[in-house]
């Protein structure tokens, strides 16, 4: 009886310390660690990849910076790279992931807008800052206080787009839209039109096209007999590659616009000669001038082997912001909003690559737009810029 | 005018490819009653053999659409004897569960080895024959050569297959298997044989518009899935196993497409395309040249 005791106890006291070891294995392996998680959400996969491989390169540099001058007080930032492949269903998915993980603090992303619109609800109910780098559709941040982004909004971009072309290009009378039938798509094409007709251009024909779609020629053949100045491409860079292509070889000869979803070194790629004369507008250029950009992109090339995009800058700036934010306000997702809610001023904006970054009451930001052209196969600021007209 | 007939151009061009995919959907289930999703996906292999043959091989792309069409067929082929072949007696759910399941894998497959970005076939490797000045029509129209050669090529590539169907010995076969398997196996055919010559000639011709749509639009991992389910609605459309209605439906598909776009509207150029399927089939259920025979399944 004794005996069975003493045993029993040895086995007790042999199970308590088994078990004690493997909880503090355990903890040492999530909870104790000397890491700062932070997820960065994009279309790593789909038919924008490019814009996710752009948006990763550029975390990755910020990340490789912040953590080689000491990392986020003291501890290594994390970065944590989810796919939403472009998809609205896909980002649902993804925020749901994102939100029940405890230990990731932020989310910088999602980048196409729909994506950003399907995350928004979810992270507002699990209470994480989703912080979009490229999401510009009007409705993306507003009715959400865990929702910001560091570009203009589509309103803006369409209004900027609509008096360049009135008022810079000059003799261009009637214009077609051709649009992508998703949330960026449709809601850019809706300012747009709304903003050229005040402006006295005529909208001959407005085209739709759905994404997965990479025959346009019917469309295409549509806008061709209407016979306009201008195609105003409100969508993303892959299908406004081919529109480039198709429009020339159905025989169209007009001024191609896109906006800034067509800013994308492969634009130039799929489109190829037709590219040759597109303007498109951007949140963002890499001046000569700009010392600070020149840096982040010599570093980029150094790390990458590739140049930098509009977006590598814009998600290397958003990383930032989210740094800044466990800094100052602490490390935890709650502190990281109130952070980002109090930067309502210039005086207290995030001075980044992309330039100065503050918020209004609903997570939108004022920053200016740009214009580049294609010129011989390269994507250059174009000539005559239209900043200060708001 | 103009407008009418180059939409219809564009619509003869798009139902020329429907019909080169869907003739590979319909001569399958003609014979063993699979419907191959993983057909899809060889055409979009077609469209990447080809893409690598003239990008890293540099070979010239005359060589290059044989040589696709030959890897396709030797793919279809592989892929009917892992997959197919071992469930050739069980039900038949599990073998289209099957084919659900290779065109998944194959579809990731292409995006772990090429990416998903999109390719551009590169100018410099088109022929010149092709990339020439649009042939002006009457009436102020345009059609481009490579719409052209398409819409040659597939009218050609049929003819043939239509001939090698009614005059060789294999044809015969092919017609005899489709008819009944097992009557066909006991008068002497080697029913496994003329399966494996199904899927080559089915896959080689899904290749060729692989290579075409690469040509004309791009190449990617997913174009397999929009263009197979499309091409699979014509072979429906048509009459699932015949062949003729297969070629059919794809011209009905592609133009009433792209009528749907230019004239009805945009958004909905897919939906008004399944629509008039969708009525074809309300009121023939066996396709346009489909017979009703019961006893199929």
């Amino acid at each position: 009886m004794k005996k069975n005791r003493v045993r029993s106890t040895v086995l007790l006291a042999i199970f308590l310390t088994t078990s004690a070891m493997i909880t503090s294995f355990a903890f040492t392996g999530c909870e104790t660690t000397n890491e700062i998680k932070i997820a960065v959400a994009g279309p790593y996969t789909g038919s924008v990849a490019a814009f996710g491989e752009m948006i990763k390169r550029g975390a990755e540099l910020k990340a490789k910076e912040i953590n080689t001058a000491g990392g986020v007080n003291g501890k290594t930032l994390t970065l944590i790279f989810e796919d939403d492949a472009g998809k609205d269903k896909e980002a649902s998915l993804v925020a749901e992931r994102i939100a029940s993980n405890r230990q990731i603090l932020a989310v910088v992303g999602h980048f196409n807008s729909a994506c950003s619109l399907a995350g928004k609800p979810i992270y507002k109910r699990a209470g994480i800052v989703e912080l979009s780098p490229g999401s510009t559709n009007v409705n993306v941040a507003a009715g959400s206080d865990w929702t910001f982004r560091n570009i203009y909004r589509d309103d803006f971009q369409a209004a900027f787009a609509a008096k360049y072309i009135k008022n810079i290009l000059g003799d261009i009378q009637k214009v077609a839209v051709f649009f992508d039938n998703d949330d960026y798509g449709s809601g850019l094409k809706d300012s747009f039109t709304a903003e050229a007709k005040e402006l006295g251009l005529e909208i001959v024909g407005i085209e739709a096209y759905d994404r997965d779609n990479t025959d346009f020629k019917a469309q295409l053949t549509s806008i061709k007999a209407k016979q306009p100045d201008l195609i105003f491409l409100s969508g993303l860079y892959s299908q406004a590659g081919l529109i480039a292509s198709q429009a020339r070889e159905v025989g169209i000869a007009a001024q191609l616009f896109g906006a800034d979803g067509v800013d994308s070194p492969d634009f130039l790629e799929i489109a190829g000669d037709a590219a040759e004369g597109t303007y498109v507008t951007t949140p963002f250029v890499f001046r000569l001038d700009d010392p600070k950009a020149q840096k982040m992109a010599t570093a980029f090339e150094e790390m990458h082997g590739v140049a930098p995009d509009t977006w590598a800058a814009l998600t290397y700036d958003a990383v930032g912001m989210i740094v800044e934010a466990i800094e100052k306000g602490g490390e935890n997702r709650k502190a990281i909003r109130d952070h980002l809610a109090s930067i309502t001023s210039p005086e207290k904006g995030y001075d980044g690559i992309t330039g100065l970054t503050y918020f209004d009451e609903n997570g939108d930001c004022t920053k200016p737009a740009y214009v580049k052209i294609v010129e011989d196969g390269q994507f250059v600021p174009a000539a005559e810029q239209m900043l200060g007209i708001d | 005018m103009a407008q009418f007939l180059e939409q219809i151009i564009n619509g003869l061009v798009l139902g020329g490819i429907y019909a080169l995919i869907a003739v590979g959907y319909t001569m399958v289930y003609g014979i063993i009653q699979l419907i191959n999703f993983a057909h899809g996906e060889i055409f979009m292999f077609g469209a990447y053999f080809a893409f690598l043959c003239v990008t890293t091989f540099g070979l010239s792309f005359w060589v290059a659409l044989p040589l696709s069409m030959a890897m396709c067929a030797v793919m279809g082929m592989l892929i009917d004897f892992v997959a197919y072949r071992p469930l050739r007696n069980a039900p038949r759910l599990s073998a289209l569960i099957t084919a659900i399941g290779m065109s998944l894998v194959l579809q990731n497959l292409a995006r772990e080895i090429w990416g998903a970005r999109w390719r551009k076939f590169p100018v410099e490797a088109t022929p010149t024959v092709l990339t020439g000045n649009a042939i002006p029509l009457p009436g102020g129209a345009q059609v481009s050569f490579l719409d052209v050669f398409i819409i040659l090529l597939a009218v050609g590539l049929m003819i043939g297959l239509n001939r090698l169907i009614h005059l060789t010995k294999i044809g015969k076969a092919m017609r005899a298997c489709a008819q009944n398997r097992v009557a066909a196996s006991l008068m002497g055919i080697d029913t496994n044989r003329v399966i494996t010559v199904t899927f080559a000639i089915g896959s080689a011709l899904g290749a060729v518009a692989g290579v075409m749509v690469g040509l004309r639009e791009v190449t990617e991992p997913a174009m397999g899935y929009y263009k197979g389910v499309a091409a699979f609605a014509a072979a429906v459309l048509g009459g699932i196993g015949n062949i003729t209605g297969a070629m059919l439906g794809g011209v009905v598909l592609g133009v009433a497409e792209a009528l749907g776009a230019g004239y009805v509207s945009s958004g909905y150029r897919l939906a008004i395309a399944y629509i008039i399927m969708i009525l074809v089939i309300i009121f023939r259920p066996s396709g346009l040249l489909g017979k009703s025979t019961a006893t199929r399944a």
